[in-house]
């Protein structure tokens, strides 16, 4: 007995217990212990031909370490937690609805109340909106207040869309088992929670520790949730990435919380290029593309198959740094065209066709453009630097940054007249 | 502790009142007066300042017990200075590394292009200008010292603006690090077309690493081969389990044996000391 079999004992105690007295019908189903092999017995009465579940193992319900892992070899990651599939193996599965516990229906019953009246409500609140967009604007008491109005409302409908489904206990199952439809407002509230409760604060974090903030653009509050693959495998804010890894460019997976599509600007910008004249750091922007449609279900943008002729301004160079040089900082930011308005193609590229010292808040303001999404990942001098260089050309291979001396302050006298 | 607190005013009082007793009343006895019985003494006993001025000069008398009252542990109630505070004022020009602040604890905090030593002492990072300044937005009552780089430069910098830095560089041909001579050890490591391959010592190096004359006037092996003994008698140690909780709990049950028995014999020899002295 595996040892999560054994920790969902008392549960199923409990299953037969209730089973037996409170709802004969389901008696036979519920009633069976852990030991998979009767259920085995009863079902190859019924189709002898089915394959044993090793061979084929259910990602509902498969708990051994060994079958997850072949699993997730296929590519098919197992539902839920390992206790949880260890105790559906031996429950009948029975749905909420008809779940033998009296308390438990009756809360049940609470919760379908209070939806009801939840619905109800959206549906008075849809009649209202529409009465009020039916008003002329003389009589609602002009633009600005009609607009506001609209809006709060709107605001509110969006709010009880979430209310009505928050407490439903098949919606949290499926969330956490992320077979959550993010088409839905309250797939995406949750989904929202969750990215907030960690990932985005470890973002936020990073960019503001490592002064993206405020080198690149003066703020950002990150409202989609970015995550950065370079050759499939993830990149955590403000890793290092090797320079053979990074010389194509990376894919995204964009995740809006919002309802509808948004037309985004994705610019990767490096603000740690030495200068030696000017004893300084200039930026440099690695990868400018515009246009690009993002909305709550088509999360993936590889910036390498963006169409050249209508998004990407400027294709992605492979990010070198010198030996000797502090690391760099490359920050890609994602930010949202006004009023998903797309931009003229044409004009854009014929603008901004220097890579050097184009500045993101330049763009910013030229644009109209607003940050919603950032990522960050560094590049340091390593061993697969030099080819990289090699292969894209870099001018400045051969040359190698040291440390200048200061020349110290002049000695001081330590007794001088002053003292005496 | 309190009642020589409470006595202290006392003290002064009976100083002040002294000189009057003494004119009342005859010298010896004023000198054998005591704070306990001046303790009853109504207030109004205070005599009036013109008569107390006049025979102050008469009454300073110092005796010894009460002139090295304390005087045994005054130094170490007064330690020597330890030359702390600014090394470094506004404006001065300072090179990385120079020392602005000593401190005890973080009385000023590091700003911008300054950084906090073991001992909270704030020094430079950059060369530059000293700032002592105060940057609300950041922390509402902290005072920071920063280095700027310009002379008329003023810190804290808005928030919003991008930070100011130096790359303090300078370009040289990029040197190739050649392969260093490997290390001496016994067991050799070549990085071949296959990997690296370990190998032993080669025989010539083996036979010349017999029994000789060693630093400490030491007829013996050298320290690899001493090292390598246990190989060559073929012992072998168990592979470390992690999961083998049974045999950790058995290591850590004799260690907590052996360092209670030790603990036990430390006790005993030093009660048979304390026994040997008496």
């Amino acid at each position: 007995m595996a040892h999560c079999e054994r920790a969902s004992k008392p549960l199923l105690q409990c299953l037969q217990k209730a089973s037996t007295r409170g709802l004969p019908a389901l008696q036979l189903s519920s009633t069976r212990a852990f030991q998979t092999s009767a259920r085995v017995q009863e079902e190859a009465q019924s189709e002898a031909q089915k394959q044993p579940f090793n061979k084929s193992p259910d990602p509902a319900l498969v708990s051994s370490p060994r079958l997850e892992r072949r699993l997730i070899r296929q590519g098919i990651s197992p539902v839920g937690s390992r206790r949880r599939r260890a105790a559906l193996q031996g429950s009948a599965n029975i749905p909420f609805a008809q779940l033998p516990y009296q308390c438990f229906q009756e809360a049940r019953k609470v919760l379908l109340q209070d939806r009801e009246e939840k619905l109800e409500e959206i549906t008075r609140l849809r009649e209202k909106i529409a009465r009020l967009e039916a008003r002329p604007t003389e009589e609602a008491g002009g633009e600005q207040v009609k607009k506001s109005r609209l809006g709060g409302m709107q605001k509110h409908l969006e709010h009880l869309k979430v209310l009505a489904d928050i407490n439903d206990p098949q919606v949290k199952k499926k969330f956490e088992d992320g077979q959550g439809d993010m088409s839905k407002p309250i797939y995406r509230y949750l989904a929202d929670q969750k990215w907030r409760e960690y990932r985005r604060k470890i973002l936020v974090q990073r960019i503001t520790q490592m002064k993206v903030v405020p080198d690149v653009l003066p703020h950002c509050d990150p409202i989609v949730d970015t995550k950065l693959y370079f050759n499939r495998s993830a990149v955590q804010p403000g890793d290092f990435v090797q320079a053979n890894a990074s010389t194509t460019a990376p894919k995204l997976d964009i995740q809006l919380f919002e309802g509808g599509e948004k037309l985004v600007t994705i610019a990767v910008v490096d603000p740690d290029v030495p200068n030696l004249e000017t004893d300084s750091f200039d930026f440099r922007t690695h990868y400018l593309a515009v246009n690009v449609p993002i909305s709550a279900i088509s999360t993936k943008v590889d910036l390498a198959q963006l169409s050249a002729d209508s998004q990407v301004v400027l294709p992605w160079e492979a990010p070198v740094t010198q030996k000797g040089s502090p690391y760099h900082r490359l920050s890609l930011f994602i930010l949202e065209q006004k009023d998903s308005q797309p931009l003229d193609f044409a004009a854009v590229k014929a603008k901004e066709s220097v890579r050097d010292n184009q500045l993101l808040r330049t763009l910013q303001g030229r644009y109209h453009l607003k940050a919603i999404g950032a990522h960050l990942f560094r590049s340091q001098w390593d061993e697969t630097t030099l080819e990289v260089m090699e292969k894209i050309g870099f001018p400045l291979a051969d040359v190698e940054l040291r440390r200048k001396k200061i020349d110290p302050l002049p000695y001081k006298r330590r007794n001088p007249s002053t003292f005496r | 502790m309190l009642q020589s607190r409470f006595l202290t005013p006392m003290r002064l009082l009976e100083r002040a009142i002294a000189p009057s007793l003494r004119s009342s009343q005859s010298l010896t006895r004023s000198s054998t007066i005591t704070p306990s019985s001046i303790l009853p003494r109504p207030i109004s006993a205070t005599p009036s300042p013109l008569s107390s001025r006049l025979l102050l000069p008469l009454s300073q008398v110092r005796h010894a017990s009460h002139a090295s009252q304390g005087a045994g542990n005054r130094h170490s109630r007064d330690p020597a200075g330890k030359r702390l505070g600014a090394k470094r004022s506004g404006g001065e020009y300072v090179v990385p590394g120079c020392i602005i602040f000593r401190q005890r604890g973080t009385k000023w905090f590091p700003g911008e292009n300054c950084a906090l030593g073991r001992d909270h002492t704030i020094y430079a990072t950059e060369a530059g200008y000293v700032r002592y300044y105060l940057d609300p937005e950041l922390h509402p009552d902290r005072k920071f010292i920063g280095v700027c780089f310009e002379k008329e430069g003023k810190l804290p910098t808005p928030r919003n603006a991008p930070s100011r830095r130096k790359l303090n560089r300078v370009a040289v041909p990029r040197i190739e690090i050649a392969d260093e001579s490997p290390a001496r050890s016994d067991l050799t490591a070549h990085v071949g077309a296959d990997g690296v391959v370990v190998a032993s010592v080669d025989a010539a190096t083996a036979a010349q690493g017999g029994p000789q004359l060693r630093p400490g006037y030491m007829y013996r092996e050298a320290n690899w081969q001493i090292g390598r003994a246990a190989e060559k008698a073929g012992i072998t140690a168990k592979p470390y389990n992690s999961k083998n909780r049974w045999l950790a709990w058995r290591k850590r049950q004799a260690r907590a044996d052996r360092a209670a028995q030790m603990k036990s014999l430390k006790n005993k020899k030093k009660t048979k000391k304390g026994k040997g002295g008496r």
